[in-house]
């Protein structure tokens, strides 16, 4: 498709309306989730740094332990899924590919999203239960 | 232009790169958390290429998203714009510089 079509089908197909609308509401709250979910993880990764023998470091990990940090944790998770499957769509988009099947396309990449997010909810559940991750052992990778 | 290029090149670099990432440090290696258990990991150099690409795309997508959003509503005028662009690259150079320095450690860690 040239540019022309390209923005008049995308006006034609409610792109920016109700759905889409609310993706795009989503994605920059998500996205500026992100941005501070980036720097916080800079800053906390570069605690090694200080402290003998990554003392500090390891107080933070310890600290980040607590129920609050866990909620937000798979907060942050369901940010950074929504976030990377609703970028998908929208590269997509631009792509020009499937703007007339836009909603059946956002509703397949959440889909994604909540099939990623069981995966992951059930490895950090059972980590929390067993305090061994389901599948560490079994490949031989455990931390 | 160029902009919106680099924030769909370092969307991809980053679903790929972030998707090894959490696969790596969340399900295949999910455990106790610590300097030494992370050291060792990060000792790999495959593992220290990855962070150092996704701190890079990470930094960029992060604040040029940042810029879009501020542009949109308070740095709409040409001149607020340049000023602002220029205070993110000035943001994201430092953190780029601070974030490898914070992976230091961990590259020069000796397993065992």
């Amino acid at each position: 498709m040239s540019a022309k079509p390209r923005e008049t089908a995308n006006v034609g197909a409610g792109l920016w309306k109700a759905t889409g609308m609310w993706a795009w509401l989503l994605f920059r709250i998500s996205g500026l989730i992100l941005v501070f979910y980036l720097g916080a993880h800079i800053i906390i990764i570069s605690t090694g740094q200080f402290g003998a023998g990554g003392s500090t470091f390891n107080n933070v990990m310890d600290f980040l332990e607590h129920p609050v940090a866990i909620v937000l944790d798979i907060a942050l998770v369901v940010a950074v899924l929504y976030h990377a499957l609703n970028g998908v769509r929208v590269i997509l988009m631009d792509l020009g590919v499937g703007i007339k099947r836009h909603k059946v396309i956002f509703w397949s990449a959440m889909a994604v999203v909540v099939i990623c997010f069981v995966i992951f909810a059930y490895v950090a559940f059972s980590y929390l239960a067993n305090d061994v991750g389901p599948w560490s052992q079994a490949l031989g990778v455990a931390s | 232009m160029w902009a919106w290029l680099f924030q769909r090149i370092t969307a991809v670099l980053l679903i790929v790169c972030l998707a090894i990432h959490l696969i790596f440090t969340h399900i295949l290696s999910i455990g106790d958390l610590s300097y030494d258990t992370v050291g060792e990991r990060v000792a790999h150099g495959a593992f220290t290429a990855l962070d150092i690409i996704l701190l890079t795309a990470g930094i960029y997508h992060a604040l040029n998203g940042l810029r879009m959003v501020l542009m949109d509503y308070w740095f709409t005028s040409r001149k607020r714009a340049l000023a602002l662009t220029i205070v993110l690259w000035a943001v994201g150079i430092a953190f780029l510089v601070y974030g490898i320095w914070g992976l230091w450690p961990y590259i020069g860690y000796k397993v065992g």
